[in-house]
């Protein structure tokens, strides 16, 4: 299990390493630069420019010194705000969008299962059409239309209650991360509840569920001994990409709801052409991401045997 | 005789989409303690289905017992509700399936799967269900018990998951042990090994067998007695000699045509059973084996063959034994034998 954690952790330093190294790349293909905004400035504010940003040396010796800085941790300062690192806008904004993010994956992850598990139960029988109707509608709506409901909901809610129970957007609290969340969580809710469901259905007719009722054992237990943990391992691999999809997708949903998150910035930085903020929240959410892989697979371990060992 | 499981007039369909196919069509047998009733039949001839539908395993829908009454001791054991089910389940019968490799859920030890049983019927403690699981591995020789009992599925072989099978379906003491091929997923050696260790186990047990296969070597050396299938009935039942030396219906006879054995002429060809066995979306009206059958007559098309007893232990569904039938020299041997 140590050597298998340790063998997925080299690869993870690789994998970080080739986003470093293809985003870096990708940029200095994009034309422009981040000195040829809105305002034009003349050639000797340039140079000087260039020179105290390091951009008037080669490509090459530019991408080093970024490599030997992201190795000591520094990912350099804004070129478009005024006096801030990048390392200070990860730090002030990514909590809030991983609190959201985790938050989002725990909706996501228990109600994709409890639905899945459900629909598979009542296979073609009400609650599972129903169910799987909204399931579709979940895949195919935008998260903005879903983040406008949910606000809706909530100005209507507080107008009932004739006060303000639950915020409908700003941070803070946990009552101003309840809507967010489950808004940004449904898509990867509806999409793991149709994975549970066909999960749950392919156990159903596995010889070890007839071994299992043959055993004489209750239909109760199979579900959850046999059934469940079982049915659940599709589930949790696609899990890893889920949770950073929504940690870093989740700028929509920050918008509208008004959420001092990560992404923001992340989108800004590449409508700017800000090459330090770019590189920093990039690299920093591929490792990121990378990492959220890692944790699953040792999880994966955990619940499926047959990995831990091979 | 003691008879512990009683089978009559089975029928059990399946609703398709291509419409209702009558799996079995009125199997009747009966067990008696401490025998092996070997089932045999080709693919699709009901022989699972039958067993399966006793255990409350068929799924339902599509499934459907239409028919028939099975008691255990005296007591019903169709179309009964889970938690009724569940008394003789694991309990009073016992079952392995054919692929060991797939039959036990990937994700919990074998002690663990083992103890499962002990723990939900006997109302053991863990500890103590772990420690009779692992004695029950030793029961059927997997070596160094109390180790392998922590194990995984994946970390056992075919022979020794089976041996796990049998070792977990052996947990309550079953009266009867039904043994869907148990042998045909695994190789040569290894089955023989098992079948030994079903036999070994049985005379300690005093456990009856039913064994379902199509293998007729496997018959021969476990049975003692015997029950032919064919197109969703039981066309020929008898004890292992009556099937063996006094076979009485052309599809028994064609069997043991297709059997290679080291008795005859090397160099003699073996005579496969031409055709195949009748669409049981549309079941024959007449005898099942009749478009297949080198002996058959009109009334064979037309009419279901009655069963006829050709002594105590054995019976036949062929219009062959009808008085007026002609007499054949291969099912006839026991009516010459008298005659002569």
């Amino acid at each position: 299990m140590l050597a298998y954690t340790l063998k997925r952790l080299i690869a993870g330093v690789i994998t970080v390493w080739f986003i470093a190294t293809a985003t870096f790349i990708a940029m200095h293909q994009v034309p422009g630069d981040p000195l040829m905004n809105d305002k034009a400035v003349s050639a000797e504010i340039r140079a000087n420019l260039e020179a105290k940003y390091g951009l008037d040396k080669p490509v090459t010796e530019q991408y080093f010194i970024f490599l030997g800085n992201m190795l000591t941790g520094d990912f350099g300062i804004s070129f478009t705000q005024q006096n801030r690192k990048v390392n200070d806008i990860i730090r002030d904004h990514f909590p809030v969008s991983a609190t959201l993010g985790l938050l989002a994956i725990f909706f996501a992850a228990t109600g994709g299962v409890l639905w899945g598990a459900l629909t598979a139960v009542y296979r073609n029988r009400l609650p599972d059409i129903i169910i799987m109707f909204l399931v579709i509608l979940g895949i195919s709506v935008p998260s903005f239309v879903f983040a406008a409901l949910g606000q809706l909901f909530l100005v209507n809610l507080n107008s009932l209650a004739g006060q303000s129970i639950i915020p409908v957007a700003g941070w803070g609290t946990f009552s101003h991360m309840l809507m967010p969340s489950m808004v940004l969580g449904l898509g990867t809710m509806a999409l793991l509840t149709r994975l549970m469901r066909s999960s749950m259905l392919e156990i159903v007719n596995e010889d070890y569920i007839k071994t299992a009722r043959a055993k004489g054992l209750s239909p109760t237990r199979i579900f959850f001994r046999h059934q469940l943990r079982n049915a659940i391992l599709p589930v949790i691999t696609v899990l890893g990409p889920q949770i950073a999809a929504i940690t870093t997708g989740g700028f929509v949903v920050e918008l509208v709801f008004a959420i001092p998150g990560l992404g923001r910035y992340f989108v800004q930085a590449v409508q700017q052409l800000d090459y330090t903020v770019i590189m920093g929240t990039t690299v920093f959410y591929g490792a990121f991401l990378v990492l959220m892989v890692i944790i699953v697979d040792i999880l994966y371990g955990f619940i499926d045997p047959r990995v831990r060992l091979s | 005789m003691d008879t512990i499981l009683s089978v009559k007039d089975l029928e059990v369909e399946f609703s398709t989409y291509g419409g209702t196919v009558k799996a079995v069509r009125g199997v009747s047998f009966d067990v008696t303690r401490g025998e092996t009733l070997a089932i045999v039949g080709e693919s699709g001839c009901g022989k699972s289905v039958t067993v399966q539908s006793l255990m409350g395993l068929i799924p339902m829908p599509p499934g459907r017992i239409t028919n028939g009454t099975a008691t255990l001791n005296g007591k019903s054991i169709l179309n009964l509700p889970a938690a009724e089910a569940n008394k003789f389940r694991g309990v009073e019968i016992g079952m392995i399936f054919q692929d060991p490799m797939s039959s036990l859920n990937p994700t919990m030890t074998i002690g663990d799967q083992i103890a499962e049983t002990l723990k939900v019927h006997r109302g053991k403690s863990d500890r103590e269900a772990f420690s009779m699981a692992v004695e029950l591995l030793e029961r059927t020789h997997i070596p160094e018990a109390s180790k392998r009992a922590k194990q995984y599925p994946f970390e056992f072989s075919g022979g020794m998951l089976q041996r796990a099978m049998i070792a977990q379906s052996l947990a309550c003491n079953p009266a009867i042990l039904i043994a869907d091929e148990p042998t045909t997923a695994l190789d040569v050696t290894i089955q023989a090994q098992i079948l030994e260790l079903m036999l070994e186990l049985q005379r300690t047990e005093n456990m009856s067998i039913i064994l379902i296969t199509h293998d007729l070597a496997v018959v021969a050396r476990m049975a003692d007695r015997v029950a032919v299938m064919y197109a969703g009935q039981v066309i020929e039942s008898g004890t292992v000699d009556d099937i063996f030396y006094r076979s009485s219906h052309p599809y028994t006879l064609g069997l043991k045509e297709a059997m290679p054995s080291n008795t005859h002429d090397r160099d003699k060809s073996l005579t496969p059973i031409l055709g195949s066995p009748p669409d049981l979306f549309k079941p024959p009206t007449g005898c099942g084996y009749c478009a297949r059958c080198p002996y058959a007559m009109s009334v064979c098309a037309e009419h279901l063959p009655p069963a006829t007893r050709i002594s105590e232990s054995h019976e036949a569904k062929c219009w062959l034994h009808h008085a007026t039938a002609p007499r054949i020299k291969e099912l006839h041997q026991l009516d010459d034998q008298d005659a002569g």
